[in-house]
């Protein structure tokens, strides 16, 4: 919800309930009032027709004027009190519908003993208190329409800033250099949050990219020695008094460094694409690389007992052509790496789409985790995790989605751009 | 055969050394750009061993002082750095060979002998190991004069084992040359044990002598 739009409802809300209530007051207040004023009518009236009695002995003679009627009844008991009454139509006429405000006494003459009614029409006061009510009203009505016009338009001019710094940190990544460049405001709370922004986003960039050094300057530096290792190790295999525990330990200490220097050798290849190093790209006959590709494992398939069928046709796509290697190289050799002897691996290129799908008894992949660096279904898994997220970090930069499917007993990767 | 290691890292260039100095060759080594520069200038070596990043400079440019002499030692560049881009460069500039660190000594004992092959034997791309006899340019191998039917990779492995006679080299390294290190496939040991099964088994067949011993599971050793 927007918040404009949060806001009007609010605003919307409490301001017809404060109507509501406001005007439920007001007609009481006004009816209250206008019986008041009319019962001080009817009060006068009865004090006319006590003095006339008094002076006279006799009731006056009753007069219907247009809202107003008197009428004496013979009464067995004398009323003390007098009684204000507001009745819907009149004693005297049935017919009127109006309300009347009715004041009862008794009367005394000619020793007999009556009940006074006055009666007196409430229309006017109606009628008064209803058009009061209309143009109160119409009043609040107005003032609600042009609040809420107000509103929307100040409202709107109001958050611009707000929204212009959101387009500009929506174009905001945190592996480009550039800082964030807002449109000045002369609000100081827009002004004071982009300033926040700017800062935090700075500092963001900065951290990134010296972390990003670091890792790539920690592989390099690791090169060197893992080559030193590497060759100490090859020296100390050529010794002939070896013994067998000692060959195996060797070994040991082979595949771990083995291991680390692929595992140094991917990192290094991730911070590259990362830098943009492989930015240039040439049209790429993709039909001839994987007919290349699929040659260079031919033996390897053969030797593991797996069946391989292709489908290529021609397309050609502007990449890098070392990336492609790469790419290509990975999926085969996951599709090659999760399989098991007698199984299958299918390759199929479209014009705008490569689908691996190879056999394997693994269950299905972590479709959310899959790409994450060092992610692996299996912890005790002798392969590093990076594969999987050099095959997206290539699809990305290459302007490719990729896809994973699962199926049976089937893993399938299509790339389509 | 003289040849020189000019890496500054001293622990490496005593590995190098060591595997290398056999009775083919006699190394010498030199641990700085101007040391590097002094040596080229005065001797002519079979193949230079050459370290980019140097105290003092850039390997590069010795690289590029060696074809402004018009020297025609062999260059084989090894480097931290492993980019296409600086692998195209100093192919440009003359090198001969270009090795990503780390790398199995075993790899660049195969490749210092390939590069002096191409430099020495001109014409002549043969190489023989007592009954063995191999043709680089035909890529088929002889035994007794008669042809021996080896796929490419067993071809391969081969030439890699007579490049490191008498060596014992890991399961690693040969994976590595077989495979390199873009395929990751490359701890595939069995298709290794399979590959070597074979050649030794053809070669055994054509009457060759049993060259390859097996060491503890771990490696491989070409007897001569």
């Amino acid at each position: 919800m927007k918040l404009f739009t949060k806001y009007n409802r609010v605003n919307l809300v409490a301001t017809i309930i404060i109507f509501l209530l406001s005007s439920t007051a007001f007609y009481f207040a006004i009816r209250y009032i206008l019986i008041n004023q009319v019962d001080d009518d009817l009060r006068i009236e009865q004090r006319e027709i006590e003095t006339y009695v008094k002076e006279h002995n006799t009731l006056p003679e009753s007069i219907s004027v247009k809202d107003q009627n008197i009428s004496y009844v013979l009464s067995d008991t004398y009323l003390q009190k007098r009684k204000f009454e507001t009745i819907a139509g009149n004693k005297i006429d049935a017919k009127e519908k109006d309300l009347y405000r009715i004041l009862q006494f008794g009367v005394i003459a000619n020793g007999k003993i009556y009940l006074a009614t006055v009666a007196k029409s409430l229309e006017g006061a109606d009628d008064l208190t209803h058009s009061i009510l209309l143009i109160s009203s119409a009043t609040i009505l107005l003032i609600l329409a042009a609040s809420f016009l107000i509103n929307s338009v100040l409202l709107k001019r109001l958050w611009k800033p707000f929204y212009n710094s959101l387009d500009v940190l929506k174009n905001f990544r945190v592996d480009k250099s550039q800082s964030l460049n807002f449109p000045t405001t002369q609000i100081d709370e827009f002004a004071f949050m982009d300033q926040i922004i700017q800062k935090t986003t700075n500092q963001a960039q900065q951290e990134y990219s010296l972390l990003k050094e670091f890792t790539e300057n920690a592989s390099h530096e690791m090169q060197t020695p893992l080559a030193i290792i590497r060759s100490k190790l090859d020296l100390l295999l050529q010794d002939e008094n070896l013994s067998e525990g000692q060959s195996k330990t060797m070994q040991s200490a082979y595949s771990a460094i083995e291991k680390l220097s692929r595992l140094n050798q991917s990192l290094l290849l991730l911070a590259k694409i990362e830098n943009n190093q492989f930015a240039e790209t040439s049209l790429i006959n993709l039909k001839q690389k994987l007919e290349e590709k699929l040659d260079a494992f031919h033996e390897l398939w053969q030797n593991q007992s797996i069946s391989v069928s292709s489908s290529l046709v021609d397309s050609n796509v502007n990449l890098n052509s070392e990336l492609t290697d790469i790419l290509l190289n990975n999926l085969l050799s996951n599709a090659t790496r999760h399989n098991f002897s007698n199984g299958y691996i299918n390759v199929v290129l479209k014009e705008k789409m490569i689908e691996i799908s190879n056999s394997s008894r693994e269950k299905e992949l972590n479709s959310q985790q899959m790409f994450l660096r060092f992610f692996s279904q299996d912890k005790k898994s002798r392969y590093n995790g990076l594969g999987l997220s050099i095959i997206k970090q290539i699809c990305d930069v290459s302007g490719f989605s990729i896809r994973y499917l699962f199926t049976g007993n089937e893993h399938r990767f299509i790339l389509s751009w | 055969m003289k040849v020189l290691v000019i890496e500054d890292e001293k622990e490496l260039s005593d590995s190098i050394c060591a595997y290398l100095a056999n009775e083919q060759f006699v190394c010498e080594r030199t641990l700085d750009f101007d040391s590097s520069m002094e040596k080229i200038l005065l001797y002519d070596y079979a193949c230079i061993i050459l370290d980019v990043n140097l105290p003092g400079g850039s390997g590069l440019d010795i690289l590029k002082e060696l074809k402004n002499l018009n020297k025609t030692d062999g260059v084989l560049i090894i480097s931290a750095r492993n980019s296409l881009d600086d692998k195209v460069f100093a192919l440009k500039t003359g090198a001969d060979d270009y090795l990503t660190k780390p790398f199995h000594l075993a790899e660049l004992a195969a490749r210092v002998n390939a590069i002096i092959r191409r430099k020495s034997f001109e014409g002549k791309n043969e190489i023989s190991c007592n009954e063995l006899r191999l043709d680089l340019a035909e890529k088929n191998v002889k035994v007794h004069d008669g042809p021996v039917d080896l796929t490419r990779k067993e071809y391969e492995l081969l030439l890699y084992f007579i490049s490191n006679k008498n060596r014992v080299i890991s399961k690693n390294a040969i994976a590595e040359h077989l495979w390199g290190d873009s395929m990751d496939v490359a701890d595939n040991y069995d298709f290794i044990y399979t590959h070597i099964k074979n050649l030794r088994k053809k070669l055994i067949q054509a009457g060759a002598a049993d060259y390859i011993k097996s060491i503890y599971g771990m490696g491989y050793k070409f007897n001569v």
